[in-house]
């Protein structure tokens, strides 16, 4: 699905979205003030100039022969506390500053960046990103080409309730606090940790094509872990919230403190659980566990420029190459997985990618055949298609951006969840994330999770502990026979996901419902004695 | 005042990192600044100036080149127990006053910290070699021709090239109203290569603050060869099966064995090592030790927090001979604190096999391993870890490698695998794009668990 002609991205993601969109535009194709004051940040320090540097180093660039070149500013303002075992462990705010310059030159890519705005600074960096294009034309035999997207002149903001970096940290380390009291409360928890963070981005994006885009983004995360110790054993159980395009409303509203003592007292039954009898078991798996299942096995093999070896040396490539577009069966009739970064605050809905291709929704996966990537302007030209599906993302103004997973979501089914764990003989429900590891190309995966619990004859029994599965990923996502309905879907970003070299940390966010798979393996993740794997 | 910033010069083109980087003289200035402006009971400093460039090629192209200049302050400060923390990259007055102010507002109003100690005092580090001009004066012109041979070899023999060859320099600085002070310029420089056919790849990786000791030519001609004798790969059913595990391997296999040795988990029950202290853990043949001073190795002469790093060792002889301990643990145990395990050197106390080949021609059947990919603890109890094979796998039959193999997914702990080995050669340079650099041998082992196969 892409944005209709004639309709403006602002009331197009409204009809989207029910009046809740994640980011608010403010206007296509013009720039309008923004209209909350509460809301509107001071203009960071350095991007008062803005306007003159970018336009300097725009003229510099062409007059140096490139065909193409952008500038992009950042000015990211982070604030994390952390708790401990009883204590803050850490209160700490950052200040991260820059821009990097990106040239086309003979169908070369040159990209140059620093946190020294002074006019003379700006200009030797633009100088040296063409320096450094011209290196790189001298080992290009095919040309970079960009998929054709027409300049955009927009600003862009997420849409939150509460200013993070306005909450007092009184209230944000008194809650980790109480957290931690409240998973102590139980005698054998033996460690804990709690944390709370937000950032918030100020962007400016100008580009030779005629492209003005800025930006207030801002992101919110947290939750906490309780590790249950006695003998030498230990288990640990986790609560996070999701990483959101949102305000310090989903701490909130998560009521942290008041799930701590459930989380503490799973930590203590996960450690007297049994471990898993190795075998076959039908799985269910909630909405938190798939994000990570659905991150691995289906965002990472349908980036384009992974599937065209561009990142054979260190992330890998992919076993989803473009002759299976529109063929492949990827995973059964029951499985569609829609790319779509209009996603109510999702991290990877910021209006514009660092392409400035506007953002979309996109099939993946249409009812188990393979449709469709994730792309940059570059990548997209290489297989034909006229357009870029607005991928291209970069962690940071000192980052050229890269092909990025896009808010990669399993569509709800019809299945309810009583009814699914009720037509089980013999199963496994799992929640959470665990351990992960997927090979380079994207077929043979195993994951844990962070809690387990046994299905026999149709009803949920006690916990199970070291429990993997593990599979070939056509196949496991071929084994899912139902997904649950709407009433299950709930979004889980992440802001870790490494690639590239230099490595940078992507941001996406997959929503899902809970979805049963038949018959998948599992074992027993400990020391691998003969008889145990 | 002339902070680095202010004295940077226009001309980058001789070498792209060598021309500007901070001095000790500047860095000792923003010090200054920053204690003369701080109000509180303690305040520490800690600065970088980082410059790195990265030419990356793939489909034996260059498809991304960049360059990039970083300098940032982080200012500690406490009043008594209450501590707040602030990062930017403004250093200018302006900039770095804001930062003490920031620092000093998120202090008081943070509750106490018990485990909180003051900075350092005044420390006396090695004086190692950490700076070369080799790194320091590459340039996005130099990269590339160094490039070229590699990406023509790979099109001579119809393979496709992808890698990197980055260079960096920084300068790090320390400094804290204790009295603590420490300034080390760095360089390191990277190159690697993945080599691929149509059913095969190979690999090779090395890092070195020496740019002229990465040792191109060689690496290449090993991911060649390796992606040329791994075509049309065989099946091996999965299970256990004879193993030698190449030096990339054996670092991002045994990298837990030294991060799992916190002595604050011991002492609060989540470690692995719990009431193993002391004991014999691996073969008796194998040391574990650091040791800073090896100039093929990437130690810096300070940590993060001030602590001078020096050689260690934490397995004799297969024994488990200490824990890491932070400063609070050490300081309420009565021990000294442990500096950032960095340099690791795995050696056999033995008589070491001369050399991989020695072990491949003694073993009947087994696998070589190139390296493994996307470790992932599964168990942090017995230390059970998960990953694939990549890039270079291989049956090897009486003595000699018989085929490449489709790759396997391993699940398996050091402590099991590395309890009892068939032999070791003599440590060599080694990393995994998930492990930093280290010394170590190949390792002949007798039983490891391949848990399964995939596709390729």
């Amino acid at each position: 699905m892409s944005i209709p002609r004639g309709v403006s991205r602002r009331a197009f993601m409204r009809g989207c979205a029910g009046g809740a969109a994640g980011v608010w535009l403010a206007g296509c194709g013009q720039r309008t003030p923004g209209r909350r004051p509460d809301q509107r940040a001071a203009v960071e320090p350095d991007m008062g100039r803005w306007a003159e540097l970018s336009q300097l180093v725009l003229k510099r660039i062409r007059s140096a022969g490139a065909e193409y070149g952008d500038m992009r500013a950042v000015t990211t303002r982070t604030q994390r506390v952390s708790a401990q075992d009883r204590r803050i462990s850490n209160v700490s705010e950052s200040f991260d500053s820059g821009y990097g310059i990106r040239v086309l030159y003979h169908g070369a890519w040159g990209f140059a960046a620093s946190d020294d705005f002074s006019p003379a600074a700006v200009e030797e960096t633009a100088d040296l990103a063409v320096e450094i294009a011209r290196a790189s034309a001298s080992l290009v035999s095919e040309r970079v080409k960009l998929a054709e997207e027409p300049p955009h002149v927009d600003r862009v903001r997420t849409h939150y309730l509460f200013d993070p970096f306005g909450v007092p940290l009184e209230e944000k380390t008194g809650l980790l606090l109480a957290v931690c009291e409240a998973l102590h409360a139980q005698p054998l928890i033996a460690r804990s940790n709690a944390s709370l963070w937000a950032q918030r981005d100020s962007k400016m994006f100008a580009s030779t094509e005629g492209s003005h885009l800025e930006f207030e983004l801002l992101a919110t995360g947290g939750g906490f872990s309780a590790t249950a110790a006695s003998d030498g054993a230990f288990e640990t159980r986790g609560f996070n919230l999701p990483y959101l395009r949102t305000g310090y409303e989903q701490v909130r509203d998560a009521d942290l403190a008041a799930a701590a003592p459930r989380v503490a007292a799973e930590a203590v039954e996960k450690l007297r659980a049994p471990t898993v009898t190795p075998g076959k078991y039908d799985l269910i798996l909630d909405a938190e566990h798939l994000s990570l299942t659905i991150h691995e096995s289906c965002g990472h093999p349908t980036e384009l420029d992974r599937a065209l070896g561009y990142e054979a040396n260190y992330a890998g490539t992919s076993f989803l190459t473009p002759d299976k577009l529109g063929t492949f069966r990827y995973g059964s009739p029951a499985v569609s997985l829609v790319a779509n970064n209009l996603l109510d605050g999702g991290l990877a809905s910021t209006g514009y990618d660092d392409d400035g291709v506007s953002c979309q929704q996109w099939d993946i996966i249409r009812e188990g055949i393979f449709s469709g990537y994730s792309t940059s302007r570059e990548v997209a030209a290489q297989i034909g298609q006229d357009r870029s599906r607005g991928s291209n993302r970069a962690d940071s103004w000192s980052s050229i951006p890269i092909v990025r997973i896009s808010n990669v979501c399993l569509q709800p089914g019809n299945a309810k969840l009583d009814d699914l764990i009720a037509d089980m003989e013999r199963g496994l429900y799992i929640e959470g994330h665990g351990s992960f590891s997927i090979d380079q190309k994207r077929y043979n995966f195993q994951f844990g999770g962070d809690a387990f619990w046994e299905i026999r004859d149709g009803k949920r029994a006690g916990m199970l502990k070291d429990v993997i599965y593990t599979g070939i990923t056509p196949e496991f996502w071929g084994s899912c026979d139902a997904v649950c309905d709407r009433s299950q879907w709930r979004p889980f970003g992440f802001i870790t996901c490494g690639k590239g070299q230099p490595g940078q940390s992507g941001w996406m966010t997959h929503a899902a419902s809970t979805a049963r798979f038949r018959n998948v393996n599992v074992i027993a993740g400990r020391s691998a004695g003969r008889d145990t794997v | 005042m002339s902070t680095a910033r202010e004295t940077r010069t226009p001309a980058l083109r001789r070498g792209l990192l060598n021309q500007d980087l901070t001095t000790r003289e500047q860095f000792e200035k923003i010090a200054e600044l920053v204690l003369s402006a701080a109000k509180a009971d303690h305040t520490s400093v800690s600065f970088n100036d980082a410059h790195d460039a990265t030419t990356r090629f793939a489909n034996n192209q260059v498809t991304q080149n960049v360059s990039t200049r970083r300098s940032s302050v982080t200012v500690q400060s406490a009043f008594g127990q209450q501590v707040g923390s602030y990062r930017t990259t403004r250093l200018d007055p302006v900039g770095l006053r804001e930062a003490v102010e920031r620092a000093e507002a998120i202090a008081r109003v943070s509750p106490a910290d018990p485990e909180y100690l003051p900075p350092l005092p005044k420390q006396n580090y090695l004086a190692l070699r950490t700076y070369y001009e080799s790194t320091a004066g590459l340039n996005p012109t130099r990269a590339a021709e160094l490039l070229r041979p590699v990406i023509e070899r790979c099109r001579a023999q119809s393979l496709v090239g992808a890698g990197i060859i980055s260079y960096g320099t920084s300068a790090v600085g320390l400094a804290a109203s204790t009295g603590l002070m420490g300034f080390e310029r760095r360089t390191d420089a990277t190159f690697s290569l993945t080599a691929s056919a149509e059913d095969s790849s190979g690999w090779a990786l090395n890092s070195h603050r020496d740019a002229d000791q990465l040792k191109i030519e060689r690496l290449t001609e090993r991911a060649v060869s390796k992606a040329l004798a791994s075509k049309n790969p065989r099946e091996v059913q999965a299970g256990h099966h004879p193993a030698i595990l190449e030096p990339a391997a054996v670092a991002g296999f045994t990298s837990s064995l030294l991060w799992s040795a916190s002595a604050k988990n011991y002492e609060k029950g989540n470690s692995p090592y719990i009431g193993k202290l002391g004991t014999q853990l691996l073969d008796s043949r194998l040391n574990i030790r650091t040791d800073p001073g090896q100039p093929d190795l990437l130690a810096s002469s300070f940590d993060q927090q001030g602590l001078p790093v020096k050689p260690m060792l934490w397995f004799d002889r297969g024994v488990l001979t200490q824990l890491w301990y932070d400063r609070f643990t050490a300081k309420k145990a009565g021990k000294e604190p442990t500096p950032f395990a960095t340099a690791v050197v795995l050696e056999s106390a033995g008589p070491a096999a001369p050399s991989a080949e020695d072990l491949i021609a003694k073993t009947k059947r087994g696998i070589l391993v190139t390296n493994f990919w996307y470790i992932r603890s599964v168990n942090p109890k017995d230390m059970t870890m998960t990953g694939m094979t990549r890039d270079g796998t291989f049956l090897v039959e009486d003595g000699q490698i018989a085929s490449g193999v489709k790759n396997f997914r391993f699940h398996d702990s050091p402590l099991r695998a590395l309890a009892a080995i068939e032999a070791a050669t003599a440590p060599a340079e080694a990393m995994s794009t998930e492990q930093g650099k280290s010394l170590l041998p190949a390792l002949a082992l007798p039983d490891f668990n391949f848990s399964s196969v995939t596709r390729f």
